[in-house]
């Protein structure tokens, strides 16, 4: 059974992902779960998304964005982030926190850590 | 007769040691080319006849703290203040090589440059952590002050309870705007001046024996 979209109608395979991030006609967020003998009735019989979501008494799936996580300056746990050879990110607050350094290589998420800077801190504290 | 000398030499000894903890260190912070080194070079040359570093047009030419011990500054009003000047390398988020190409250095050269810059930054914020009594806090009033450095560090200086004066610099220049820096930063006194030119810096003298003394 597919999907169709309620703003502009287009419809979608069961099980599409692409609905996930809404309609990419009309970027609508809501959705009609409709029996394949019904699917061509909102052209065929000039129903409405909402009159056939009554007849068929299912309910209209609303796709609800994530919200959008922004990663801020603070959450980040590097103190420098290796773009490319000399291409540098550094991260202020975390470099005046602490002498502790973890440096990110932006190629597939790898991080160094520097261990020495860590014990240097550790022997203070005692 | 030896008795009071002794006493005598051991009272300057202490006066002395007492005299180094007044002493403050005070750090010039700001962003890369905002004129550090050249106001602790006009600094250090008004007062002891001596100079801090080299400055040039390419960002990033200070990329290590550099610091000058007990200069004595005395302002207008008889008052002084014996501080220790430590010129930082400026502070930035993003350090990129590319930007040294621009004014013509050699792509090796440029990486070299961009990675010292980097644990200049460090080094910077190490010495703001631990070592620091004071911030003069440099910018380029032709530019806008609302960078986010700016605001970053003025709040970790803050964050620190550390005495700071902002510091507009290259009001000898057209387009420079200090209001627009005295309203970015109500809170802290802004003292406009020329660090090349030498205009105002008196004031800014006035200023540090109040804040740091």
């Amino acid at each position: 059974m597919p999907h169709k979209c309620t703003q502009c109608g287009r419809e979608f395979k069961d099980g599409s992902t692409i609905i996930l991030k809404g309609c990419p006609s009309c970027a609508g967020k809501k959705f009609l779960y409709v029996k394949e003998s019904q699917q061509h009735d909102d052209v065929l019989k000039e129903k409405s998304p909402e009159e056939l979501a009554e007849e068929s008494r299912d309910e209209v799936l609303e796709v609800k964005p994530e919200p959008a996580r922004s990663v801020q300056m603070h959450d980040r746990i590097e103190s420098i982030r290796i773009l490319a050879p000399g291409s540098y990110e550094l991260n202020i607050e975390k470099l005046a926190e602490s002498d502790e350094r973890v440096i990110r290589l932006d190629t597939d998420g790898k991080y160094v850590l520097d261990i020495l800077s860590m014990m240097k801190k550790q022997k203070k504290k005692k | 007769m030896n008795f009071f000398v002794r006493t005598r030499k051991k009272f300057s000894k202490l006066l002395r040691i007492f005299l180094r903890k007044k002493s403050a260190r005070i750090g010039i912070y700001g962003p890369p080319n905002a004129g550090k080194t050249t106001l602790a070079n006009r600094i250090v040359r008004d007062w002891t006849g001596d100079a801090v570093g080299p400055v040039s047009e390419i960002p990033h030419e200070t990329r290590r703290a550099r610091r000058k011990e007990n200069i004595i500054i005395t302002g207008l009003n008889g008052n002084s203040v014996t501080i220790d000047i430590v010129d930082t390398p400026g502070v930035t988020t993003k350090i990129d090589y590319h930007e040294f190409i621009e004014y013509g250095l050699e792509k090796e050269e440029a990486i070299t440059r961009a990675r010292e810059a980097t644990e200049g930054v460090a080094e910077a914020m190490h010495w703001l952590r631990e070592d620091i009594d004071g911030v003069i806090y440099m910018l380029d009033s032709t530019l806008d002050p609302f960078m986010q450095v700016n605001i970053m560090m003025v709040g970790i200086i803050e964050s620190r309870s550390l005495p700071v004066i902002i510091v507009a610099n290259k009001i000898d220049l057209p387009d420079a705007a200090p209001s627009r820096i005295r309203s970015a930063f109500p809170q802290h006194p802004v003292i406009p001046i020329s660090g090349l030119e030498g205009d105002n810096v008196d004031q800014l003298y006035e200023k540090m024996t109040e804040y740091f003394g």
